[in-house]
């Protein structure tokens, strides 16, 4: 795995900068939404025009990057609304960064809930921009959120827009990790598939494997740091385990002939299917790959093993009932439910973080695919994606706010970003060939904000 | 002194005639010795070419009965079957070519089978892999029942990767859904 292109010396400067300026954020009162509650409100946002910190200063090219970047980070907020400048009387400009230079009456009239400021310093000792940049709530006037990045060039402008934002996003929701997550996936080129992966909003698209035959089903352990993967050979199936940091994955060959739909538990553990008891079961593999025990033993099919943060439910799919359904097993007492009473065809389960909300795919009358959520608390379903074509492999997002799927409704399986509310699909950035199969994982601690 | 002459010169004809018939008659002799030395090496050879020939040509029969022959077991050891949406149940037919293959086996003990589940494209990745399996091993497990000892066959479950037909109706579909048997050296 490649080290991303961001260099650390400014990092540090920018812990002292962003608690000086948070300081005085704590001081206001907090702008919160609740995106995952029943309903979603929308909040007003607009990014005003940057400017430099002290008069008369130049502007930075690279301030134009910045702000186009910011704006299109903010674009995968289904929770914001983007002001347009001619919305506002006098516009996007504002006098200065800071309070004193914001004229909050004339974005209160235009109802406006969030300002968003950059200042900017250039040519600062090493010859390279400085920014802060700040968020105000426009009816008390008080600052929410202020950063400051240092010695900034263009190669610094994704990462810079990516922490801002998740900040943000973390001061309004509770949770940001959608800016600090990657999703790997599986892309189709020629005969062979592979693993790739890329942080949500499309940066950062990297190979993580280079083998000649097909990887299928892609799992993070929860802490981001290794792939667990089905390789399919020749002549039989092998566990695909990848870490960060290595070039090449480790093939393991397990019990049987079959490795189907590896799946970590929060522990490090692996829930895997594999076919040694003469049918495709579940069982539970330990940090050396040996089973510790089985999960599900049944005559019948049992794949696609899914957990909440806790490992306190597993989500699976069984065809013991003659067509694949969804079941929900307690992973204290090992009582086993079925999750899904209608259509003939529901697989794929994924299970929020919070154990609430169950995705899977249920195949249609026009034998498409579509992805539903199940409320475990209520028992109530939802059909989120409408096609056209068909919606697969449902993933929760680490926050359970967002969800990635697969669907080939431009011809050719690509994957898009959705979220617990169904939001308008966003596609995601895997670049040619198909790509299906995604995983969401948090980035690792040492490689995130 | 002519006649002298005349009797030296009939002598000398007498013995030039004589020469020559005697040279005639050595030289037809030796000439038909030596063709019949030649025909009789000749012959020889010839045999042992035939032989050789009739050697390397029953030799070729036989590789090509011996090819035809394994020809015809690759090609019943191929012969694929194929299943309904979801199902992994042996048709009636299925069980008519896997006893065809049984026999086959037996009559052929060296060899070993790879058997190959695969799905159409209309289900998910995972549940097909697992799908892929079953049809697979409702093969193996009908020819252990034949009679043909477990340790000559083994399963792969290649799900729904591998179509026969990248058609998307169900004229592709069919072939796409079946078992695939494959000798391994």
């Amino acid at each position: 795995m490649t080290k991303r292109p961001v260099d650390r010396p400014w990092l540090a400067l920018l812990l002292a900068a962003a608690l000086a300026l948070c300081a005085q954020a704590a001081q206001a009162q907090r702008m919160t939404i609740d995106i995952f509650g029943p309903g979603q409100a929308k909040v007003n946002i607009i990014q005003t025009q940057p400017l430099p910190l002290q008069e008369g200063q130049p502007l930075p090219a690279v301030s134009a990057q910045l702000r186009e970047r910011i704006d299109r980070n903010l674009g995968y907020l289904p929770f914001l609304r983007k002001v347009m400048a001619t919305d506002v009387i006098g516009g996007d400009r504002v006098n200065g960064p800071t309070a004193a230079g914001i004229d909050f009456k004339r974005f209160q009239l235009s109802r406006v809930d969030l300002v968003l400021t950059a200042g900017w310093r250039e040519g600062n000792p090493s010859g390279l921009a400085d920014v802060e940049l700040r968020a105000y709530e426009v009816f008390t006037g008080s600052l929410l959120l202020g950063k400051a990045y240092y010695e900034l060039t263009p190669k610094h402008v994704p990462e810079v827009a990516d922490r801002f934002c998740a900040e943000l996003m973390r001061l309004l929701t509770g949770s940001g990790d959608f800016f600090n997550s990657q999703i790997a996936f599986v892309r189709k080129e020629g005969k062979s598939k592979n693993i790739w992966a890329a942080r949500p909003t499309g940066e950062d698209l990297r190979q993580l494997t280079r083998l000649s035959g097909i990887a299928m089903s892609p799992s993070w352990s929860f802490d981001g740091t290794t792939l667990a993967f089905t390789y399919v050979g020749e002549r039989n199936h092998s566990l695909g385990i990848l870490r960060l940091g290595d070039d090449k994955p480790k093939l393991v060959n397990l019990n049987g002939s079959s490795v189907i739909s590896p799946t970590f538990l929060p522990d490090g553990q692996l829930a895997v299917t594999m076919d040694a008891g003469g049918q495709p079961d579940i069982f539970l593999l330990n940090g050396s790959y040996k089973v510790v025990r089985p999960l599900v033993e049944n005559w019948a099919i049992d794949v696609s093993p899914s957990f909440d943060a806790k490992a306190d439910k597993m989500a699976f799919v069984s065809s013991r009932l003659g067509n694949p359904h969804i079941f929900l097993q307690n992973m204290r007492t090992g009582e086993v439910n079925r999750v899904t009473m209608e259509g003939r065809y529901n697989t794929e389960p994924s299970l929020s973080p919070d154990g609430r909300l169950l995705a899977f795919a249920r195949e249609m009358a026009d034998g498409e695919h579509r992805i539903f959520f199940h409320d475990l608390a209520t028992g109530i379903e939802r059909q989120v994606t409408f096609g056209p074509g068909s919606d697969e492999d449902p993933s929760w997002a680490p926050d359970g706010y967002f969800l990635v799927y697969a669907s080939n409704r431009t011809g050719q399986y690509k994957l898009y970003l959705t979220t617990r509310h169904g939001d308008s699909s966003i596609p995601l950035e895997t670049g040619s060939g198909e790509a299906k199969s995604p995983a969401w994982a948090k980035l690792p601690l040492s490689s995130g904000s | 002194m002519k006649t002298a002459l005349r009797f030296l010169l009939y002598g000398t004809l007498c013995l030039a005639l004589g020469l020559t018939a005697c040279a005639k008659k050595t030289v037809t002799d030796t000439s038909a010795d030596m063709s019949k030395a030649k025909v009789s090496d000749d012959d020889a050879a010839r045999q042992r070419q035939l032989e050789e020939e009739r050697r390397r040509q029953a030799e070729l029969e036989e590789q090509q009965r011996r090819a035809a022959a394994m020809a015809a077991v690759k090609q019943e050891v191929a012969n694929m079957i194929f299943f309904d949406f979801d199902k992994y149940d042996l048709k009636p037919e299925a069980r008519e070519v896997l006893q065809k293959k049984a026999q086959i086996l037996k009559d052929n003990s060296v060899l070993k089978i790879i058997i190959a589940g695969n799905c159409d494209e209309r289900g998910t990745e995972e549940y097909n892999l697992a799908l892929g399996e079953r049809r697979a091993r409702a093969a193996y497990e009908y020819l252990v029942l034949l009679g043909i000892e477990a340790g000559r066959m083994s399963i792969v479950s290649y799900g729904e990767e591998r179509p026969l037909d990248p058609g998307h109706g169900e004229a592709a579909w069919s072939k796409n859904r079946r078992d695939e048997f494959t000798i391994v050296q």
